[in-house]
């Protein structure tokens, strides 16, 4: 199974953008989530882009819950966009993620990220 | 005695000769010899010719000796039993032979005569003897005698030969002929052993076939090239007579050696050659037949022509056998070549084509065997039997092949180099290999070359074929689908459910097709249509008017109007004409639909509170059709909120075993059956009822609902896959029902939960379960049922899961879970305007 159409890996500077579409649920969150550990290893800092993301349920909240953890311990920064509504940030508010790691808007986050 | 009376000379008296005659020189030189013996036989008186040819002195004999001592062993037992008994029984004996023993031990055949004397009272006084020499007499009589038995012995060997000959001419392989040749030579020359040597060419040796020692030699086995007395024999293509061990030693160490181990004092190496031994020069030798004598023996010029004779009629029922051999090879290989393809031909698709190759192949012919084939991205590998050869070499050698196209029959740098190798060529490229090894008592891949070769030909062509055809059905099939699977338009008014299902067994892509689109925000048109014929054709053309139709439709056209101008497309697309179409246009504000039928199967119309019915009014003839009703005609009917129209081929009624009456009423009946079953799933579910799974035909469904289901019914099974799909369903008919955006993604987000947990925690050990799923929607609320018949475990380790749950508490206004038998899940949201 291909992960390509629900994540694509670009760079903004030097921040690795990660962009996340459709739906993303228990069927396809492990794989996406082992992509872009795989992308990411060595990345500076990372944002995730959520605002394509139609649907997200525990499982896609457990695959980023787990990016956040293993990123903070490398002291890598994290951010997650999403739009001001919306079922990414739905889901994510209702799993009480910390307001610091999401962000609505893409540039201001990338340059928050990579001064 | 008395005087003659007519006064002749008085012959009763010797003639007085004018010499002087002495008795003794009478007595001593007559020309015979002569003994006076006395009755035991003692010598007393002997003449000097008697001395004279026997070399003895007189005084040596007389007093000395007896006449039977004189005798040689036999005659000594002769003279006893015969001679003296009869001599005393009648006083006299004649012409008896014997062989007197001379003094220097030669042998005198002599003819004795002997008269008995006796004295008044008649008792034995003495034995007179004359001796005459028979040495010419005997000779001749010996010669006589010997000429008899070689004339016997001649006839014997020609008998031998004669019943060889035969036996040859019945034997039909080259065994059997060994078999005849190696009985030969005890009976016809008294030879102690034999053994024939078949010449060998596959494996260049001289094979020992057979042999009369019952032991048999050891598989003596005898490479061509060898300096071995056989091989020698062989490549001279004449006749040794290997007359001793001491000759033997000379020419051929080996000979000698075998010759000493076995005692063996002659022995003879014969080629077998098919023409006669006159013109050796480039004459095949097919055998060799080695026979001996324990004595030294010469063999007779008779003889020597006897062995070459023999030599060339077993040379010549040689070359026939393996003539017949050949020809039976060669026939059995035709055979196998006509029979493989035409099995080849029976499965039209590659990989069954390339397993039904292999098949024929192992094990009857090789031990092993593997075809691959370099088409599409992974390849293609069939093989069988075993045990397979040494995988890397394998893949060296078959680079090396699709790069050169040339054959390798075997291989001297792998480990096994009995394994070959052959291109498979279809115009002009190596498309593949096909590898083998010959099964144990096959001959080698090397002598099967041009049998392989022609194999490998028929092979390539078979399987390119097939690629060719399994491209062609890849592409139509793709073509199909991508017609086919284009977004349906999806609206809260109306739901369009289609099922399409290729014929079973490999047949080629059909002609049928459905489509629905929307020609003005309030008018949908669905169709359903099959073009005549198969393929890639029949798939394009499908495309082709399944773009005129939706370029033709329009707002004010109607169905009529519509399939006359489809009459006139179909003059110019030739491929398309008596394609059949049924064709509906709904008004989505009034529920009105028109519809037309162009040779097509009718439509089955199922309205509320009543019975199916088939929408039999507007039929016309198919497109372009010269002999159907060229009038083009429409039928409006309004269509009751919750009414289904079910668009059909005919491929769904018509079976073999059944009239396509019974067919209409089997479905009518099927479609009752199901009309309160959900949309989704119906028209495979008709499919699969109607025509099963061993259909010969295309089968293509468009089944649309009028109106919006109030309750929303799923079963999924446990595949984490299915939830996109349920929630697919569920959005649709949220959206439909008029649901806010936030409740649907509330419901869309506890649904998923729920069964998510199902699947995940209840049917963790059971990958065959079902999750049933039921909502409801009413003005104040969205209530969702989600039942599973699993296992119900709390752990609370599952953090996960418990995030999943608490979830479903956060968004939904009511959540309860019930643990029996499985779980239900209950949950409600209240609607907006409600909260």
């Amino acid at each position: 199974m291909t992960t390509d159409q629900w994540v694509t890996f670009t760079k903004v500077g030097t921040v690795d953008l990660v962009r996340l579409a459709g739906e993303i649920d228990l069927a396809n969150a492990p794989e996406i989530g082992r992509e872009i550990v795989r992308q990411t290893g060595h990345a500076g800092a990372v944002l995730i882009d959520l605002t394509a993301v139609s649907f997200l349920d525990s499982a896609g909240v457990r695959l980023l819950d787990g990016l956040v953890g293993d990123l903070d311990d490398q002291g890598t920064p994290i951010r997650f966009v999403v739009g001001a509504t919306g079922p990414a940030r739905m889901t994510l508010q209702l799993c009480a993620f910390r307001d610091d790691l999401l962000a609505t808007d893409l540039d201001r986050a990338a340059s928050e990220l990579a001064p | 005695m008395t005087d003659s009376g007519d006064g002749g000379p008085d012959v009763t008296q010797d003639v007085q000769v004018p010499w002087e005659e002495d008795p003794g020189d009478l007595y001593d030189n007559a020309p015979c010899g002569y003994l006076t013996t006395l009755p035991d036989g003692t010598i007393v008186k002997v003449n000097e010719t008697f001395l004279d040819w026997t070399g003895y002195e007189r005084r040596s004999l007389v007093g000395r000796r007896r006449f039977r001592d004189l005798l040689s062993p036999g005659d000594k037992i002769y003279y006893e039993t015969h001679y003296a008994p009869l001599l005393s029984m009648q006083n006299d004996v004649h012409e008896v032979a014997f062989d007197l023993v001379c003094a220097d031990g030669r042998r005198l055949p002599i003819l004795a005569n002997s008269a008995l004397g006796r004295d008044p009272a008649g008792l034995p006084r003495v034995i007179r003897t004359t001796i005459f020499n028979a040495t010419e007499r005997r000779g001749y009589e010996k010669e006589l005698l010997a000429a008899r038995r070689a004339a016997e012995a001649s006839e014997r060997r020609v008998r031998v030969l004669q019943e060889i000959v035969a036996d040859l001419a019945a034997a039909p392989t080259e065994a059997d002929v060994a078999e005849a040749v190696v009985r030969a030579p005890a009976p016809a020359f008294g030879a102690s052993s034999a053994t024939v040597w078949l010449s060998d060419p596959d494996r260049d040796q001289l094979t020992a076939i057979a042999c009369t020692d019952p032991a048999g030699p050891a598989r003596d086995d005898v490479p061509r090239g060898s300096s071995r007395a056989v091989a020698e024999v062989a490549r001279r293509g004449d006749l040794h007579v290997i007359g001793s061990i001491e000759e033997a030693e000379e020419h051929f160490p080996d000979l000698a050696a075998a010759m000493r181990r076995d005692r063996r004092g002659t022995a003879v190496l014969l080629p077998l050659t098919a023409s006669a031994a006159e013109d050796q020069a480039g004459v095949e030798v097919l055998g060799v037949l080695g026979f001996d004598f324990v004595e030294q023996r010469e063999l007779t010029d008779s003889e020597l022509r006897v062995v070459r004779l023999l030599g060339h009629q077993a040379g010549q029922a040689l070359d026939r056998a393996r003539l017949y051999d050949d020809l039976g090879r060669r026939e059995i290989r035709s055979i196998f070549l006509a029979e493989t393809t035409r099995a080849l031909e029976v499965v039209p698709r590659l990989m069954p084509r390339a397993r039904r190759l292999i098949e024929r192949m192992v094990p009857e012919m090789a031990e092993w065997a593997e075809v691959r084939l370099h088409v599409g991205p992974a390849g293609l590998l069939a093989d069988a039997g075993g045990p397979a050869p040494d995988p890397d070499r394998l893949d060296e050698r078959i680079v090396e092949v699709l790069a050169s196209g040339q054959t390798q029959l075997t291989d001297d740098k792998g480990p096994d180099p009995d394994c070959a190798v052959l291109p498979l060529v279809a115009n002009g490229k190596v498309f593949g290999t096909l590898a083998l090894r010959m099964a144990p008592g096959r001959r080698t891949a090397v002598t099967e070359a041009v049998f392989l070769a022609a194999l490998a030909d028929r092979a390539a062509l078979a399987l390119e074929n097939a690629r060719l055809y399994e491209q062609q059905r890849a592409i139509a099939r793709t073509l199909q689908r991508s017609l086919l699977a284009n977004d349906l338009p999806s609206d809260p008014r109306f739901a369009v459910e289609t099922h399409y299902q290729a014929a079973a067994h490999d047949l080629e892509v059909g002609g049928d097709w459905f489509d629905a689109f929307l020609i003005t925000p309030d008018k949908l048109a669905v169709v359903v249509g099959d073009v005549v014929g198969r393929g890639i054709d029949a798939a394009t053309t499908m495309g082709q008017l399944r773009s005129a139709i939706r370029a033709l439709a329009s707002a004010e056209a109607g169905p009529a109007r519509l399939l006359e101008r489809l009459d006139r497309f179909v003059e110019r697309v030739e491929s398309a004409r008596m394609a059949t179409v049924a064709y509906a246009e709904v008004d989505l504000s009034t529920n009105e639909m028109t519809y037309a039928c162009a040779g097509h199967v009718p439509p089955l119309l199922a309205e509320p509170g009543g019975p199916p019915r088939y929408l039999l009014d507007a039929r016309s003839g198919a497109l372009g059709s010269r002999a159907g009703r060229s009038m083009r005609l429409e039928h409006r009917t309004r269509l009751p909120a919750g009414s289904r129209l079910l668009l059909y081929t005919d491929g769904l009624i018509e079976r073999r075993n059944r009239g396509i009456d019974a067919g209409f009423e089997v479905l009518a009946r099927a479609y009752a059956g199901r009309r309160d079953s959900p949309l989704p799933g119906l028209a495979a579910g008709l499919a699969d009822f109607l025509v099963g799974r061993e259909h010969a035909d295309d089968v293509c469904l468009l089944c649309l609902s009028i109106g919006v289901e109030e309750r929303l019914e799923r079963s999924i099974g446990a595949d984490p896959l299915q939830i996109a799909l349920l929630r697919k369903d569920l959005r649709g008919w949220l959206i439909a029902n008029d649901v806010d955006d936030d409740s649907t993604q509330a419901v869309l987000l506890a649904c998923s939960e729920a069964v998510a947990n199902a699947i995940e925690h209840g049917y963790r050990d059971d990958p065959f379960g079902i999750v049933e799923v039921v909502a409801a929607v009413s003005p104040q609320a969205v209530e969702v049922r989600v039942r599973d018949q699993g296992q119900w475990r709390a752990t609370n380790a599952d953090t996960a899961r418990g995030r999943g749950l608490k979830l479903i508490r956060q968004v939904m206004d009511h959540a309860s879970f019930d643990h029996d038998e499985g779980t239900t899940v209950t949950m409600r949201r209240n609607r907006r305007e409600a909260r």
